[in-house]
């Protein structure tokens, strides 16, 4: 649980070198450092145009000469597609996450800090997306509204925003409670000086935690939707989708085919498992 | 892989089989076909899901008046007697057709084919009022038999059709139209979603049992009125596997002993694993069908011609690992229909950039212009990567091509409506792309170039109107002689070629793969298959 | 206790009313005109008219919803734009095969699940913890459509133990529960338990050690306890949490398996959505989310109502 009073800035310094002590934390970090620069400086560092094929060299190995890691079915060099790729993966990933972190907190907030009917009234609101399972959540929501990158985001946004808001609620409501805070109230501070001074700095952190969580879950479903031919539209370069296309050249060049869902399931460890590092970090004011 | 190795795990895979075995044994032969369809078609008499659905669940359990020959694979297959024995247009009003029907013909279901079932068949699809009147098996057929004006009985086995005008090439429009049986639709409650999983044709097969989305199983038809045809398989199970690379698994894995178009990157491995290959000359062809209404990016001729010049054919070849041929037109120029275009398909990038700058477009300023495509299924090749690479040619020359990718029967719902309905004009589509069957005149050129069979009355999608084409095929409609009609055929397909009416990319070869336990399967040069020639 | 399972099924018929709500409002997020979503686009006019009254498309959005939800009450979902078929049996056919899958996979990922994390909790910091931590990592890192093709590769065509696609030689309508059949399920199911079994894993971990670091244990093992009941005494504490997080996860797979059975063509509500989203068979996907759902929420329900039975600390209350 979070302590009494907002936690000072020593505490995240704390956490910090929690964090570089920790090995695992390090190793994830590196290696999404590495993916994140790859896919953000892809326009400058990638060897090859992503879009530009050639049948004469469809589907080279990993080695070939000018293509490092090989090339798809479409002769494109595969490592420029990958890099490329990483942008439109991991910005799936990371902005609807992103996105329930910021509306999630600020409901949960608002709720928690209000109480009463209308707290329970949202909350219960909530509850029924918790009904539906969340990869059901998100392919219907694409479904219906049609398949697309934006149409994905938004469908992935609404089945994390009630996970966040549950998260943030719990936290606000308990720190509400607490003396100071009524002390603050009495004293004629405003709401919203209260929740900024008082409250923020205690939710952020469970909050926070919650959502690194949620980066890998969002990734994986992310990449899933496209592999539906629900997200990212060809020839957009984008994990999911290569994974699927390359899928029938798992005879004939299987290093190939098995790369852009190797990069996926990396990628998504070293979100968890950075997730858990921050998670144990964090902990230890408990 | 080690053979010998290969060979044990194979046995240890069989050993539960052999368990499961005992109960089931007896002599049925069967064949298990892998169909690239999302669901069986529709069993009830005139198939949904594409031209490529009649040889699954059309011309297996139901007959039409005029057959499509489909067991000959050494030459192109003609039209030939099917439920009628004969047919001739009369002398003195072109527009009428009397056809002789077979006798001694019974449905499934025991009762007679006449001529009244042949009428209750025409009412089925053509009369909105009658109350047989199917509207989904309606939507089927009713564009592939656009010629027919009205209909009556002759006698009890002959009926006579009228044509809203003459037309030399209306036979070539009734191996579409099947004949299902109308007592069996009394007897199941007059309940065409019922008659679904009981259907009652005249065909080879038999349909013993429809799961939907899964399978339809086929069996013989002993009493089948044309011993030449009676099936080769006892059973024919087909599995709906629309995902290509599942069916090529389901094939390597024994699952299924035939499938349709294995993904040519799988080749190697089957051909590794000792299953055949099977391919023939096929009249199809993978275009861009390009709506030319106000609007429309394609309205202009050079544009529609540069688009044409901007393919590497032959790199969609590689593509396909040789499953395809390049495209000159809309049929290949072997074809006596193909004439002399002044237009040649080639890859010449300098000229198509030329041809686009004229219009006032390079890369920099790109035309806009969105395709709807399907995800894949019968005839639509590699759907996705070929659309890439065509995508990716067009960007070159400075077309920015964008897709709405459907399923299949969607597409041919947005074919069927015409590029001016509101589902694709209204979406700001302004080509399709769907694998065309170009078997016969009608199919090949005349329903996509007559302005008479533009959308909804025809599939000429885009709206093509060019009055010297249609003078031609009023010549054709009234000509009887096929070295005439072939003529002007030519005629109409070079003024296709040279309007650049579509863009035109490859042929398919319509690849079958085969396991060692299928001894026979003749492919016709059709998109038509004959499943009474599949041998165990 | 008949006070809570009564305030409980309560709670449940609201969150159901929810659910149905929801589903109702997928036709209207569908871009264009609701009618389109439900009609063919080439349907004859008397369908569509038809159709419209028939969904009260010509009155208000609460009237419509009142009209849909007294025929989905009914067992009418409408018709399948697609196949013409009636939504309610394409559906409850294919939701048998998605729950079979569904449960053997929970089955898989909860037995392994609890065996390694009480092994990788008893054995608090060993090899066999960090194997079974890595492991579970693993299983919610990994994206399974991507395994399940590896997993096809390997076991059903380099090594052709298993089917590559389907459910059972005869289709699903003759499932049976014999060898030859299960062979089918091996692959899908695996496949989609490693989620399961990744969480199941972290959580009995959790429980475990957690449980073994209190004091009483100590305590009792000091006291010269036998480990059997030490073990009894752990599994009695740990069941109802590792119960509401398997339910939670059966939950889960009946949604998650839309990507497994794409790629097994599995017969089930997965595949169904898949057509229907390509199809724009807007009816078809309504019926299957509110069937899906529906069994959600009764899970959810019967998770909540077990529960305080087999907890010992509630028993008390």
């Amino acid at each position: 649980m979070p302590a009494a009073s907002a936690p000072s800035r020593s505490y995240w310094a704390i956490v910090w070198r929690q964090l570089r002590r920790d090995p695992m934390a390090l190793a994830a970090a590196s290696v999404l450092l590495i993916i994140v620069a790859a896919a953000v400086f892809a326009p400058w560092l990638a060897p090859a145009d992503p879009y530009k094929a050639s049948m004469i060299k469809r589907l080279l190995p990993i080695g070939s000469a000018g293509f490092l890691l090989g090339t798809d079915e479409l002769g494109r060099d595969l490592l420029s597609r990958l890099m490329y790729g990483g942008r439109l993966s991991l910005l799936m990933g990371v902005v609807p996450v992103l996105a329930a972190f910021g509306i999630g907190t600020a409901i949960g907030l608002f709720a928690g800090y209000v109480g009463g009917k209308l707290n329970m009234i949202i909350m219960r609101v909530l509850d029924v997306f918790y009904a539906f399972p969340s990869v059901l959540l998100a392919v219907a929501i694409s479904g219906a509204l049609g398949p697309g990158m934006s149409n994905s985001l938004i469908a992935l946004t609404l089945v994390f925003v009630p996970q966040v808001v549950r998260v943030a609620e719990s936290v606000t409501t308990q720190v509400r409670q607490l003396d100071y805070i009524e002390a603050a109230r009495m004293s004629g501070a405003s709401a919203f000086s209260i929740i900024r001074v008082h409250v923020l700095g205690n939710v952020l952190g469970p909050v926070f935690v919650y959502a690194t969580g949620l980066l890998s879950v969002s990734m994986i479903l992310a990449s899933g939707l496209s592999f539906l031919g629900l997200g990212v539209k060809p020839p957009e370069p984008e994990w999911g989708l290569m994974l699927n296309t390359l899928r029938s050249a798992i005879y004939s060049n299987p290093w190939v085919a098995a790369l852009p869902g190797l990069l996926i399931f990396v990628t998504s460890i070293a979100f968890n498992l950075l997730a858990d590092s921050v998670r144990s970090a964090m902990d230890i004011r408990r | 892989m080690n053979p010998s190795k290969l060979k044990i795990s194979r046995w240890l895979a069989a050993l539960p089989l052999a368990f499961s075995l005992h109960a089931g044994l007896h002599a049925e032969t069967v064949a298990r076909y892998g169909i690239s369809m999302a669901d069986i078609p529709l069993t009830t008499g005139q198939p949904d899901r594409g031209a490529g659905a009649y040889q699954f669940t059309g011309h297996t359990l139901y007959d039409p008046l005029i057959a499509w020959e489909a067991n000959v694979g050494n030459r192109p297959g003609k039209l030939v007697p099917g439920l009628a024995t004969d047919w001739k247009v009369d002398a003195k009003d072109q527009k009428k057709w009397v056809f002789n029907l077979r006798k001694g013909v019974k449905f499934h279901d025991g009762s007679e084919f006449n001529a009244d079932a042949v009428i209750w068949n025409l009412d089925k699809v053509l009369a909105d009022k009658s109350p047989q009147f199917d509207a989904k098996q309606s939507a089927q057929v009713r564009p592939r038999i656009p010629s027919i004006a009205s209909y009556r009985k002759l006698g009890d086995y002959s009926v006579e059709i009228t044509t809203k005008e003459v037309d030399a090439l209306f036979p070539y429009q009734l191996p579409w139209f099947l004949v299902s049986s109308p007592s069996q639709w009394e007897k199941l409650g007059k309940d065409w979603n019922k008659v679904a999983s009981q259907p009652s044709g005249t065909g080879p097969f038999k349909l013993d049992k429809l799961v939907p989305r899964e399978r339809a199983d086929l069996v013989k038809n002993a009493g089948y009125w044309d011993k030449t045809r009676l099936p080769k398989t006892d059973r024919i199970v087909l599995l709906p596997i629309p995902d290509a690379m599942t069916r090529a698994n389901a094939l390597l894995n024994g699952q299924v002993d035939i499938i349709e178009t294995p993904p040519p990157d799988v080749l190697p491995q089957l051909k590794a694993g000792g299953f055949k290959l099977v391919q023939n000359v096929t009249p199809h062809v993978w275009p861009y069908h390009f709506s030319t209404y106000p609007g429309s990016p394609w309205t202009d001729i050079r544009v529609r011609k540069a688009a044409n010049l901007a393919i590497d054919r032959n790199a969609v070849v590689q593509l396909m690992s040789g499953l395809a041929t390049p495209a000159k037109g809309q049929v290949d120029v072997t074809s006596p229909w193909f004439g002399k275009p002044s237009f040649k398909l080639g890859y010449d990038v300098a000229a198509a950039r030329k041809l686009m700058a004229e219009a006032g477009y390079s890369q920099a300023k790109p035309l806009k212009a969105k395709v709807i495509i399907a995800q894949g299924g019968t005839g639509q090749m590699l759907s996705l990567p070929m659309n890439e690479f065509v995508q990716q040619s067009l960007a070159e020359v400075g077309i920015d091509v964008s897709f709405e990718v459907v399923e299949l029967e969607n597409l041919y719902r947005h074919w069927r409506s015409g590029a001016k309905a509101d589902i694709n004009a209204g979406k700001g589509i302004t080509a399709i792309n769907l694998g065309y069957v170009t078997a016969d005149p009608f199919y090949a050129i005349t329903r996509f170039t007559d302005s008479k069979y533009v959308a909804p009355n025809g599939v000429n999608w885009g709206g093509y109107n060019n009055p010297k084409v249609d003078a031609a095929l009023e010549k054709i409609r009234t000509t009887f002689d096929t070295k005439t009609q072939d003529g002007l055929l030519a005629f109409v397909h070079q003024s296709m070629v040279d309007d650049a009416q579509m863009l035109w990319v490859v042929h398919d070869v319509n690849p079958h793969a085969l396991s060692p336990k299928v001894k026979e399967f003749v492919q016709a040069q059709h998109w038509f298959q004959d499943l009474t020639t599949i041998r165990m | 206790m008949f006070a809570y399972i009564l305030k409980r099924l309560l709670y449940a018929i609201p969150i159901a009313l929810s659910v149905t709500v929801v589903s109702f409002i997928l036709v209207y997020l569908a871009p264009g005109d609701p009618l389109n979503a439900i009609a063919p686009a080439d349907a004859p006019e008397e369908v569509i008219t038809a159709l419209r009254s028939a969904y009260g498309l010509d009155q208000p959005v609460p009237v419509q919803y009142g009209l849909w939800l007294m025929r989905a009450v009914q067992g009418d979902l409408g018709l399948s734009i697609a196949t013409g078929r009636e939504v309610t049996s394409e559906v409850l056919s294919a939701v048998g095969n998605t729950l079979l899958l569904a449960g053997v996979a929970a089955l898989i990922g909860v037995v392994a699940g609890c065996i390694l994390g009480a092994l990788a909790g008893y054995r608090h910091g060993s090899w066999i913890d960090r194997l079974a931590t890595a492991l579970s990592v693993v299983g919610v890192s990994i994206p399974h459509y991507w395994l399940g093709l590896v997993l096809t590769i390997l076991f059903s065509i380099w090594q052709p133990w298993f089917p590559a696609m389907g459910a059972g030689p005869g289709g699903s309508s003759e499932w049976l529960w014999d060898l030859e059949h299960f062979r089918y399920l091996v692959l899908p199911a695996v496949t989609l338990s490693v989620i399961p079994m990744g969480i199941i894993t972290r959580t009995v971990r959790a429980l475990v050690a957690d449980m073994l670091a209190q004091e009483f244990v100590t305590a009792l093992r000091a006291r010269g306890l036998s480990g059997i009941a030490v073990f009894r005494h752990v599994a009695k504490n740990t069941a109802p949490t590792v119960l509401a997080v398997a339910g939670l996860q059966i939950g889960y797979l009946m949604g998650g398996s839309i990507l497994v059975e794409t790629v097994f063509a599995w017969p089930g509500t997965g595949f169904l959505l898949n057509t229907a989203i390509f199809q724009r068979d807007i009816p078809l996907l309504q019926g299957t989310i509110l069937v899906l759902c529906m069994f959600f929420v009764a899970l959810n329900l019967l998770v909540d109502i077990l529960q305080p039975l087999i907890d010992p600390r509630m028993g008390r209350a």
